[in-house]
């Protein structure tokens, strides 16, 4: 079975657990014989014929343009961040296509598919909605637009049998992908556009989930939490969605073993520092528990839209050199931050998931999460606090800081728990869906 | 009589390397060494070495009646040790004229004068020693880190042996009616004040090469007439003193060579010397040269001369500004206690008042000033930086 597969992040194209996600997903996939040609915002227009487990690290790559392949084949490459240049990624999330190369006139999404008399009414409306909504002048919205029509052409002239299209910004592709090969598509729910926002947030993106989750043939929510969203908020019919748990694999060259940077106990903030995150809660909790525990360091590490205004309060509320920022992080670093904390805090107003406790957790870190998001459905290791209950955050950071031993044994039960989450089983039932919307969609199509 | 006072201030910090959180771990060195000796390189060759090869040759040319005063930091003569030894033995061919006077002030051109005055004092001796020990030279007048003044600074460097004149800004709303054209006393009398005339101080300093200004080119006539029309103010025969206090780096580096900085230089003694009634004079001269009853002035707030407002809003401001410095003075004692002089040595290259000024978030015309001496993005990197330089300082207490 062979998958084209639309996704915005991968490794080392990456900004969040998105693109984790679908790195340990797409290995284990491969290693479960599915062949994968995967669709990245790539600088260069390029695809990703994943074919053998090896390949999500190196990135085996075909130029859609016969030119650009010769010239890519006959150059040599001393290292692989040569290669990765030469592609157009690079660890820095800034490395997605540049708006100076998006052609101007690609507003015009391809219109005659879609009004053309073989689509029905429902199916029109749906994609007048989202190409009403794909207008826009901000960055993000036209890189979505240069994303979209590469679709087109990668749809036409690849071979495969279902299509996979992971979050809001792949939906269009997918989508269109979907009309133009005749063949089903599933969209991934990563997350919606209430988790980002901590609110109702942009329509537009609203209603371009909407329609791509309607237009699907399946969708797959990364929890019960999420699964509940797609219904109550977008209204998707129940049958149509299936839950598939986010896994975690300790990378093959990650070094657990503690490796302590400060004397004094780390609390560990790790991920985007945008609202959806609570780093605002983090905050205000390490106020709390610096009053009690002033040997604590507590760190945020990460960056994001709020990192100027909490830096700004941190310095207001006189933290010292307690409370401190790491800004962006790449892989190795991650790691080694990871080997320095004690206690893992993800205070999330709304998380879908949440891979980044389980990573953790792997790493033998107390982690407290958020009762508001997906993770606390399948970690028991943990401490679960709504993200709202800052005295029962402070309360419990007090506990470990007091009670090191408790920490430490929780730590390790963690690990041990979180070892056993696999992606293969994860993987497993995503080829089970894949089989079973492919004999549903040859039964519709056939009958 | 009118006695011009040019005084340079000659100062490079040692500025931060992007110090991260996992740098810390490292134990590895926060300064970077390689920024701080480009730099120092750099303004050596278009600053401090020329303008110091032109100034010798000016005061051999007027034989002793060319007068200049500096005041050299410590962090700054430890770099030229380091990056550009030649460039401190021009300045000590310079002092060995006795043309020039050295003026004392702390070793890290730092703000320990606001928070700790134990540190304050020892930094002084420092920089007093340090100026004995490289020019055999004994320092009798003081000035604060960026002409920093309070009335609380005169009681403190009263308090050490020797220092008779403190050097400060001119500030309007300290100065009123009253003209900086003269010298003051300290509020408890004890310690001549000798305020910068900043309209032509700045005129050199800021606006030389701006072709905005409408004054735009400044001439040595032009410049030599308006101090001139300066002494229309003088009688009684009093003796009046102009206080042309600048960076040193105006010349060649702030305002480049192309500007005709140089040339300005060249000719402007030589037109004052012409003049009967204009002159140069010495910091240490001023108890001499005040042939009058000194008024005295009180400064119940501190003034400084950077920024527009003239007060410690350059360095101290925002709550990054203020959580960094507390931080660091909270921490002196411990570090002094514990004993070991490397420790103690960082935390007070981590005191020269630079960093703080990297953190500064004004905007308007002072921010691209602060942008322009700033070896980081944006105040928040230096900020970022500085407090995890302090993080790491406090792992090895």
């Amino acid at each position: 079975m062979k998958i084209l597969m639309f996704t915005w992040e991968f490794p080392p194209l990456i900004s969040g657990g998105l693109g984790m996600a679908c790195y340990g997903m797409i290995k284990a996939l491969l290693a479960q014989g599915i062949k994968i040609d995967l669709v990245l915002p790539t600088k260069e227009f390029v695809y990703f014929p994943m074919r053998q487990v090896e390949d999500v690290d190196t990135l085996p790559v075909v130029f859609v343009d016969a030119e650009k392949q010769k010239s890519y084949v006959y150059n040599t490459f001393n290292t692989v961040e040569e290669r990765l240049e030469f592609i157009g990624i690079s660890q820095q999330p800034e490395s997605y296509f540049q708006l100076a190369d998006i052609r101007r006139d690609s507003i015009a999404l391809k219109k005659e598919y879609w009004l053309s008399e073989t689509v029905n009414m429902e199916e029109r409306e749906l994609w007048q909605e989202m190409t009403a909504n794909l207008i826009g002048e901000e960055d993000l919205i036209r890189k979505v637009q240069e994303y979209t029509l590469r679709a087109e052409k990668l749809a036409k002239s690849l071979e495969y049998d279902l299509i996979h299209a992971h979050d809001w910004l792949c939906y269009p592709a997918g989508m269109l992908a979907r009309k133009i090969g005749g063949k089903p598509l599933i969209v991934h729910i990563h997350a919606t556009e209430f988790d980002r926002a901590g609110g109702p947030g942009d329509e537009r993106i609203h209603k371009i989930e909407h329609a791509g989750m309607t237009v699907a043939d399946k969708v797959i929510a990364v929890s019960q939490y999420t699964a509940q969203m797609i219904m109550s908020r977008y209204r998707i019919d129940t049958a149509k969605i299936k839950i598939v748990h986010n896994a975690f694999s300790v990378p093959d060259d990650a070094v657990i073993a503690k490796q302590r940077i400060f004397k004094g106990p780390v609390i560990l903030f790790l991920g985007r520092i945008t609202l959806q995150k609570g780093p605002d809660y983090f905050l205000e909790m390490s106020q709390r528990v610096l009053a009690t525990h002033p040997e604590a360091r507590f760190i945020m590490a990460g960056t994001g839209d709020m990192s100027r205004k909490l830096l700004r309060r941190s310095a207001s509320l006189k933290l010292r050199n307690r409370f401190l920022f790491t800004g962006f992080l790449n892989r190795k670093q991650v790691e080694r931050i990871l080997q320095a904390a004690d206690i893992y805090v993800l205070p999330s107003v709304s998380e879908p998931f949440g891979i980044s406790p389980l990573e953790a957790m792997a790493f033998g870190i107390t982690s407290i999460i958020s009762k508001q998001s997906g993770v606390a459905e399948v970690v028991h290791h943990a401490f679960k606090i709504d993200f709202w209950d800052t005295d029962l955050w402070v309360e419990t950071i007090n506990h470990l800081i007091e009670n090191p031993q408790n920490c430490v044994k929780m730590g390790i039960d963690g690990m041990h728990e979180v070892n056993r989450i696999q992606w293969d089983e994860a993987a497993e039932k995503i080829r089970q869906l894949y089989s079973v919307t492919l004999a549903e969609y040859i039964r519709k199509v056939g009958a | 009589m009118l006695n011009i006072i040019f005084y340079f201030q000659v100062h490079q910090p040692y500025r931060l390397k992007h110090f991260n959180v996992l740098d810390i771990a490292q134990g590895s060195d926060m300064f970077d060494d390689q920024l701080n000796g480009q730099v120092m390189r750099k303004v050596s060759q278009k600053c401090y070495l020329p303008t110091n090869k032109l100034l010798l040759e000016l005061i051999k040319k007027h034989e002793g009646r060319f007068k200049i005063s500096y005041s050299i930091t410590g962090t700054a003569i430890e770099q030229f040790k380091r990056y550009s030894p030649e460039t401190l033995d021009s300045f000590k061919a310079l002092v060995d004229t006795g043309c020039v006077e050295i003026i004392g002030e702390t070793y890290y051109h730092s703000l320990s004068f606001l928070y700790d005055s134990n540190e304050f004092l020892d930094q002084v001796m420092m920089h007093r020693d340090l100026m004995k020990q490289e020019f055999g030279y004994d320092t009798v007048s003081f000035r604060n880190t960026e002409l920093i003044y309070q009335d609380r600074l005169s009681d403190l460097v009263f308090e050490i042996e020797g220092f008779k004149t403190i050097l400060t800004e001119g500030v309007d709303r300290i100065l009123q009616w009253r003209s900086p054209l003269y010298a003051y006393k300290n509020y408890t009398k004890d310690i001549n004040l000798l305020l910068k005339y900043y309209q032509l101080s700045d005129d050199i300093a800021f606006r030389f090469s701006n072709r905005d200004w409408p004054e735009y080119p400044l001439t040595v006539d032009k410049f030599v007439n308006w101090i001139d029309h300066l002494t229309l103010s003088e009688h009684k025969g009093r003796n009046q003193f102009l206080n042309l206090f600048m960076d040193y780096e105006t010349f060649g580096e702030h305002q480049w060579a192309e500007s005709g900085i140089f040339d300005f230089m060249a000719h402007f003694p030589t037109e004052i010397l012409k003049r009967e009634n204009l002159g140069f004079a010495h910091p240490k001269d001023t108890s001499d040269l005040a042939n009058y009853q000194q008024e005295s002035i009180s400064f119940p707030d501190a003034v400084s001369w950077a920024d527009e407002q003239r007060d410690l809003s350059a360095w101290l401001e925002n709550d990054m500004q203020h959580n960094a410095i507390e931080t660091l003075y909270e921490m002196f004692n411990r570090i002094k206690s514990k004993g070991d002089p490397k420790l103690l040595k960082t935390a007070r290259l981590l005191s020269t008042s630079d960093h703080f000024y990297y953190m500064c978030a004004k905007y308007f015309q002072d921010g691209d000033v602060h942008k322009y001496f700033s070896p980081y993005d944006s105040p928040d990197q230096a900020y970022i930086y500085y407090i995890n330089a302090l993080a790491a300082l406090e792992e090895r207490l």
